[in-house]
């Protein structure tokens, strides 16, 4: 699943560590999200979401890619 | 269960806790068990404090020896608890087979920590969630109409 946390992160100039705390969420699990590794669980979706201002089906694209929730 | 103890201190306490425990055990056995139980102790307050400090540290290692893990930190513990609970069981199992098999005097232990292993998988599906509410049961009542749409944005 792709997901636009990346390009949102760096079009805002946030960095890993300013999304995470905002988030509440490690700062390695920010790189995990953002690689593709993690899929996060729907109420962080929706807090990523949120704080990027966009819905969550626009932040994540279940089209592409593997769904493996785990 | 650890939630009055700060959460940097919670496993340092917890090992503290179960090492001191086992040091006791050697202890109380008396005899050369005194020199062990001076050992387990040193190990316990050296593995207590490692644990502390890397309670400290920004990485993955640092978030569950801290107590602090997000959602995806909890999973990997869980997973490996999980994995660990495997491991134990068929350890179990196998010791339990082998020491029938030799017809050695010592096979209990390993049948009860295989019970208490399958009573532990029992109590977790019942405590998450496979006993509650069939998921094919239609609280409709018979009524039936088109699926929700969301119109959210």
């Amino acid at each position: 699943m792709r997901n636009q946390v990346r390009e949102q992160r760096t079009i805002r100039g946030l960095s890993q560590a300013q999304v995470a705390a905002a988030l509440g969420v490690s700062r390695q699990t920010v790189i995990s999200i953002e690689g593709g590794r993690y899929l996060p669980s729907l109420p962080l979706a929706f807090r990523i979401a949120r704080f990027f201002d966009m819905t969550v089906d626009k932040m994540f694209d279940p089209e592409d890619g593997e769904a493996d929730p785990c | 269960m650890l939630k009055f103890i700060a959460p940097r201190l919670r496993r340092p306490a917890l090992i503290a806790v179960l090492g001191t425990a086992y040091a006791a055990a050697w202890a109380v056995h008396g005899g050369h068990g005194r020199v062990w139980a001076i050992t387990a102790e040193i190990a316990t307050v050296a593995w207590a404090v490692t644990m502390y400090v890397w309670g400290g540290r920004d990485n993955e290692q640092g978030a569950l020896a801290g107590s602090r893990p997000d959602e995806r930190q909890r999973q990997v513990a869980q997973r490996s608890w999980a994995l660990t609970g495997k491991a134990a069981m068929l350890a179990a199992f196998a010791g339990l087979a082998v020491s029938i098999a030799v017809r050695s005097a010592d096979w209990l232990p390993f049948a009860v920590m295989l019970a208490v292993a399958g009573f532990a998988y029992l109590m977790g599906l019942s405590t998450f969630g496979v006993g509650e509410e069939d998921p094919a049961y239609d609280d409709s009542d018979g009524l039936s109409g088109p699926a929700p749409v969301s119109h959210w944005r």
